[in-house]
């Protein structure tokens, strides 16, 4: 029996030294609760302190430095007051005429945007075959750089390139896919849409995820046909996800275009490929006229809220009438 | 969906599955031909190998030193997002004092201010700190545009964790930096890998804020580097490809072992928000 004898032998040794032990630990914690009172009090201060510090410094203030630059000259009236200058230089200026009506073809193609994801992402949720692979494929692109997907494009879209050899094949073009003023808005658009929509299934699947599948069996069950379903079953319960993939997507329009600009098309032919992100770029970078840019950023801010704001409206009473 | 149905559309599905490779085979293809075989057929699949266009793009065209430039802006970028991110998500989320709630409300205005709409104050006040043109101010660029999305994830992240876990570990007699380094670090893990890839591939994807903060030639970063090449390499197509490859490769390797990671990142924001 040598476990009875080993055990009382170390038993009360250990909880002597416990109890001893632990009234010592007891009043040290104590102190240091004392101690740790007065000092802990603003450490979860310390701990946000430098993220605060750097938002604020190098987000929030320069958004105000902006705001304040858009109202005063370029050059010679440097730091002077201008007033409204600026703005009515702005609205007088071609090049940022074309960037405010490309923004406005942008929103109408925003429904062409979200509905392609949605619909492949409906179809890859009802496990179509080879629904993974899919999946796989379509996010790809979506975590390129612009700058890459605008180069791989330039080779396939340029006039002696193998999208209008594949053309020529058939009998069709060529396109001056970046070289035509009317052609080349829309090649960069689609790129961008080429890129992105992988971006928009994947929040779709996840929307998808918490998606009740007992209502879309009942549909079945009723005799509902797959467009009833999508239409009465899946945009109801999904409303928020698409709503948030609305506003997404157009934010994502307006401010991550610059690579593919930058590198398809320079804003060129024509000026007819610039956005306002673009036409900030080129008045601050190449024309030297930071306050003029400032005015257009201000313009772009008020644009990205106004469309934000009024997608969320239109889209709640949209839902509401269902 | 029936059988029959699902299989016929499953055809024009396979077929923008092959839209969407194509570009990028094809240019992985090109990468690996000579001129003349590129200028003959630029479809044919390529006879042999050459190597030697992508050490023409890593050596003589420079993106070497563009490739280490990148590595090391975003390693420093992510290393200091997480650090930062994860001690402001963890005094937000599990911590109460005054004014977290305001400072919470604050982190995500910051986050729909577009970088085109500072772009020109804030290299105002880079030039004015003389932190233009270096990497300091580079990397502090994207630590102030990545931060709010990073310490908004990490907040939410934060929320799930049991608030015993941290009461437990304060009565243990840990201080609070001590619950942040032994607890709340290990426990965040997921979410760390999660939020340090995608912030990973926004600044290795960036060109714009590059492009801005670092004008001299020496210091381009990978993607800059890309867009260099378009102008220098017009009629030397499968030179341009290689670069272009280059630049593509680390984000496929990282597709291709982390995309669950990412997609979880992209959609944290959906579902929460």
């Amino acid at each position: 029996m040598p476990t009875r004898n080993t055990s009382p032998a170390v038993r009360p040794e250990e909880s002597g030294r416990a109890v001893e032990g632990g009234t010592k630990r007891e009043r040290a914690r104590h102190g240091a609760a004392r101690r740790r009172g007065r000092s802990e009090r603003f450490a979860p201060y310390v701990l946000i302190a430098p993220a605060v510090l750097i938002i604020v410094a190098l987000r929030l203030y320069p958004l105000a430095l902006g705001v304040n630059f858009s109202f005063t000259g370029d050059g010679d009236a440097n730091g002077t007051a201008v007033g409204l200058a600026n703005y009515l230089e702005l609205l007088d200026d071609p090049l940022f005429q074309t960037a405010l009506a490309n923004v406005g073809l942008l929103v109408l193609l925003l429904p062409v945007a979200v509905a392609i994801p949605g619909l492949l992402a409906t179809f890859i949720y009802l496990k179509v075959p080879g629904h993974r692979f899919f999946r796989s494929v379509y996010f790809f692109p979506a975590v390129l750089s612009p700058v890459i997907v605008g180069a791989i494009f330039n080779l396939m879209l340029s006039f002696d390139g193998p999208l209008n050899e594949l053309l020529g094949t058939i009998g069709l073009g060529p396109v001056d896919w970046l070289g035509d003023p009317g052609v080349a808005k829309f090649a960069v658009v689609g790129v961008q849409i080429w890129a992105t929509f992988g971006m928009a299934l994947v929040v779709f699947l996840a929307g998808f995820a918490t998606l009740d599948a007992s209502l879309l069996d009942a549909a079945r069950v009723d005799g509902a046909s797959l467009r009833q379903s999508i239409w009465h079953v899946i945009i109801p319960s999904l409303s928020q996800t698409i709503q948030f993939v609305f506003v997404t997507t157009m934010i994502g329009m307006l401010t991550s275009m610059f690579g593919l600009l930058y590198v398809m098309t320079s804003g060129g032919p024509e000026g007819s490929t610039y956005l306002p992100e673009y036409y900030i770029w080129i008045q601050q970078g190449q024309m030297n006229r930071p306050a003029l840019a400032s005015a257009a950023s201000t313009v772009l801010f008020l644009i990205m809220l106004v469309v934000g704001l009024l997608q969320i409206s239109v889209l709640r009473r949209a839902g509401r009438e269902d | 969906m029936r059988r029959v149905a699902k299989w016929v559309v499953a055809v024009p599905m396979a077929i923008l599955a092959l839209a969407t490779i194509y570009p990028l085979i094809f240019t992985a293809n090109v990468a690996m031909k000579t001129r003349r075989e590129y200028v003959l057929d630029r479809f044919s699949l390529t006879e042999s190998l050459h190597w030697e266009n992508i050490a023409t793009a890593w050596n003589s065209v420079g993106m070497a030193r563009y490739f280490a430039n990148s590595l090391f802006v975003v390693a420093a970028s992510v290393f200091l997002l997480l650090w930062l991110g994860s001690m402001a998500g963890f005094a937000l989320s599990r911590l109460p004092f005054r004014g977290s709630k305001a400072l919470f409300i604050g982190c995500l205005a910051a986050l729909f201010i577009p970088f085109q709409v500072i772009m020109v104050p804030l290299s105002r006040v880079m030039a004015d700190t003389g932190l233009i043109d270096t990497y300091p101010g580079l990397i502090l660029a994207y630590v102030a545009q990545f931060l709010p999305f990073t310490v908004f994830l990490m907040t939410s992240y934060y929320r799930s964790v049991p608030r015993e876990i941290v009461d437990a570990a304060r009565i243990d007699g840990n201080t609070v930096y001590g619950v942040y380094r032994r607890i709340m670090v290990p426990i965040g893990r997921p979410a760390l890998l999660s939020v340090g890839i995608l912030d990973a591939l926004f600044c290795w994807n960036d060109v714009l804020i590059a492009l801005l903060m670092m004008p001299s030639a020496d210091h381009r970063t990978l993607m800059v580097g890309v867009t260099s090449l378009r102008g220098q390499y017009t009629d030397n197509i499968p030179t341009f490809a290689s670069g272009v490859l280059i630049a593509a490769v680390p984000v496929l390797l990282v597709y291709l072992f982390l995309q669950r990671q990412i997609a979880d990142g992209v959609t944290a924001g959906s579902t929460k928000g």
